[in-house]
């Protein structure tokens, strides 16, 4: 099932690509300008991503004839949920994490986000916050002073400094 | 060739480097050790450490991380049964009985021995072999620079992952990426959507770190693998199992194998030096060839020494092989050489055929690090491994998210722009997606690093000359042309041989 959607999505990508080069500006009919490569390998992937798609639905179908649907889709879906279900948390986690770098700085929002994602991912006890805790603040600070003077990369610092 | 070496030695022989070596062989050994930590991974969080470093020692750096990382897969496996990192599959076949039927010293350093001296065998190799590849490519025009990447990039899509035509995807929108952003001849932006933050294309080693090291985290949370790694680590703690290391008595056993010790540095070696394969499938086949050729094959599987032998030596041997095509042909066979060259076009060196001619003190700097950092290696492993043991108990929940900010940090620095962790995130979102569903990263991630020069190359040949039959009269490009073709439907056809035979 997934692999037809991440097909069709393929599909619907190489077409996008394929229609934007047209607005690229040529230098002349006898070279290839900044569109041909990429058109090519949009026809290419395109292509290449039908057959995966016709191959996949065919092996469905099969499958749907050989045995009827037993499971209902509710449940399934509840399934793909639970087993998926830190990861997407993770995920939101890092969007947050990113945005709340540009506003409470660096620093603040690294500790922050390493506790949490840790309390989330694994067992709430009060040994594990205590070890996470220092993990974060010293790997947090000794790294933004080796990038800031080493490096000279500034990071942001955000609304309190 | 000895030119090379002498100035390497010379770059290479200076305090502050070979302390770096020697950090980044550490660090490689505890990376590989850690189940769910890859090599891969540390390679890509070591990159941004080593922006400050000139490149010779940025480069040594990596290249300790690489052979440590190799070599740390050996102590899971022995003591745990578990496969530190996927390219010490074959290693718990044999090493893991061994250390249950009370002989854990011997299991740790026979494999400690087999890594050394193989991946001695395998710069051997290397020394000998890529100058003399470079040479003959720096006849190639750009004509056989298009179709050597063509090949490339199909040998890499048919040998990882679950079926060629997902190779093949993976491997076209890697390219599709490196098109993203200013085109490399005339400069136009493309495919920027209005978007600022596309405008400047979408950095290499973002792209990296969120394939690689953001997607095997999401991995690694899923709720069945979480509870896999639960219980992996109830069942034995490495930390409580006593063992005595005997180095010199090992390093006997392992001489008296010749045959098997150099036959499986061979297989890696040349394993390593195809696109795409690496340590995790040299692995297994010189664990394989080994059983075939021992006059006792029955004894593989329950602790012997010949196994723990071939394996370890079949996995890190593929460092040397896999430095040839890259320092040769700046064509890199995995995504640890990919990061690899990234650095070194961070420093603003060009990889491809001229580099051997070109930077000289850089190539033969690759090929004395690589040397020093074997013996390393050897030493850390020796002296450490009581200490190395205590790190495979580092639980889940403390790791990920450490290693994530550490990905945060490293897209960060790489250009100091936050727009550039939306594209982490996205890029992380859609290698997790690909993992998920099987497609293999590597293709994408080589895509992304061999596009910009693929599309260069074929401009640049229309450019020089209209016609677009020489890519099939000239007959270096028809070679390359040809065994693209023959690699694509060789694999068919084995997919559909092997079909057959599970169905009948």
């Amino acid at each position: 099932m997934g692999e037809l959607i991440l097909g069709l999505l393929l599909v619907l990508l190489s077409i996008l690509i394929y229609t934007q080069t047209g607005d690229l500006p040529s230098m002349n009919e006898s070279q290839l300008d900044a569109g041909s490569f990429p058109q090519f390998i949009a026809i290419l992937l395109g292509l290449l991503s039908l057959i995966l798609v016709i191959k996949q639905s065919i092996h469905l179908l099969k499958q749907n004839q050989n045995k009827e649907q037993s499971a209902n889709i509710k449940e399934t879906l509840l399934d793909v949920y639970r087993e998926h279900k830190l990861v997407l948390i993770t995920l939101s986690l890092i969007f947050l994490y990113i945005i709340l770098i540009q506003i409470i700085g660096f620093i603040i929002s690294s500790i922050a986000f390493m506790i949490i994602t840790a309390l989330v991912i694994g067992p709430r006890k009060k040994k594990d916050v205590i070890t996470i805790s220092s993990i974060a603040v010293i790997l947090t600070i000794g790294l933004y002073f080796f990038f800031q003077n080493v490096l000279q990369v500034r990071f942001p610092s955000g609304v309190f400094f | 060739m000895f030119d090379l070496l002498f100035l390497g030695f010379g770059e290479i022989f200076r305090l502050d480097i070979l302390i770096i070596i020697f950090v980044g062989v550490v660090f490689g050994v505890i990376a590989g050790l850690i189940p769910g930590f890859t090599v891969a991974m540390a390679i890509v969080l070591t990159l941004p450490l080593t922006f400050g470093m000139d490149p010779v020692s940025g480069i040594a750096a990596m290249i300790g991380v690489f052979v440590g990382g190799m070599s740390g897969g050996l102590i899971s496996a022995a003591l745990l049964g578990i496969p530190g990192t996927p390219s010490s599959v074959a290693t718990t076949f044999d090493a893991y009985p061994m250390a249950k039927k009370g002989n854990p010293g011997k299991a740790l350093s026979i494999g400690i021995w087999s890594s050394f001296l193989s991946s001695i065998i395998s710069l051997f190799i290397l020394v000998t072999i890529a100058p003399q590849i470079s040479r003959f490519a720096l006849k190639f025009g750009p004509w056989e620079m298009f179709a050597l990447i063509c090949l490339a990039l199909t040998i890499i899509a048919s040998v990882t992952g679950s079926s060629i035509i997902k190779g093949l995807i993976a491997g076209l929108f890697g390219l599709l990426i490196s098109t993203i952003g200013a085109d490399p001849i005339m400069g136009f932006a493309r495919f920027t959507f209005d978007l600022k933050v596309l405008r400047a294309g979408v950095p290499f080693l973002v792209v990296l770190i969120g394939m690689f090291a953001i997607s095997r985290l999401m991995e690694s949370l899923e709720r069945s693998e979480m509870k896999k790694d639960l219980e992996a680590k109830q069942k034995e703690n490495a930390s409580e199992v006593s063992f005595v290391l005997k180095p010199i008595q090992t390093l006997k056993t392992v001489l008296k194998k010749p045959g098997t010790l150099f036959g499986s540095s061979v297989i890696g070696a040349v394993i390593g030096a195809i696109p795409g394969a690496g340590g995790s499938i040299a692995n297994i086949v010189a664990y394989d060839q080994a059983k075939k050729w021992s006059k006792d094959p029955n004894k593989f599987g329950t602790g012997c020494e010949e196994g723990v032998v071939a394996s370890e030596a079949g996995n890190n041997s593929t460092v040397g092989g896999d430095l040839i095509p890259t320092v040769a042909l700046g064509i890199p066979g995995s995504a640890v050489t990919a990061v690899l060259l990234s650095a070194l076009m961070v420093h603003g060196i060009t990889p491809g055929p001229l580099l051997v001619v070109d930077e000289p003190s850089i190539v033969g700097g690759i090929f004395v690090a690589f040397f020093i950092a074997s013996f390393g290696m050897l030493i850390t492993q020796f002296i450490g491994m009581r200490y190395f043991v205590k790190v495979t108990q580092v639980p889940t929940h403390l790791l990920v998210p450490i290693i994530l900010v550490l990905c945060v940090i490293g897209a960060y620095v790489l250009n100091n722009r936050v727009t550039d962790l939306y594209i982490l995130l996205a890029m992380g979102i859609i290698g997790y997606l690909f993992t998920k569903y099987k497609f293999a990263l590597a293709p994408a991630i080589i895509g992304v690093i061999l596009g910009p020069i693929a599309e260069v190359n074929l401009r640049r040949a229309f450019m020089t000359d209209q016609d677009w039959t020489l890519f099939l009269t000239r007959p270096i490009s028809l070679t390359f042309l040809i065994l693209t073709v023959i690699s694509i439907s060789f694999t068919i056809w084995q997919t559909k041989k092997t079909n057959e035979r599970t169905r009948a």
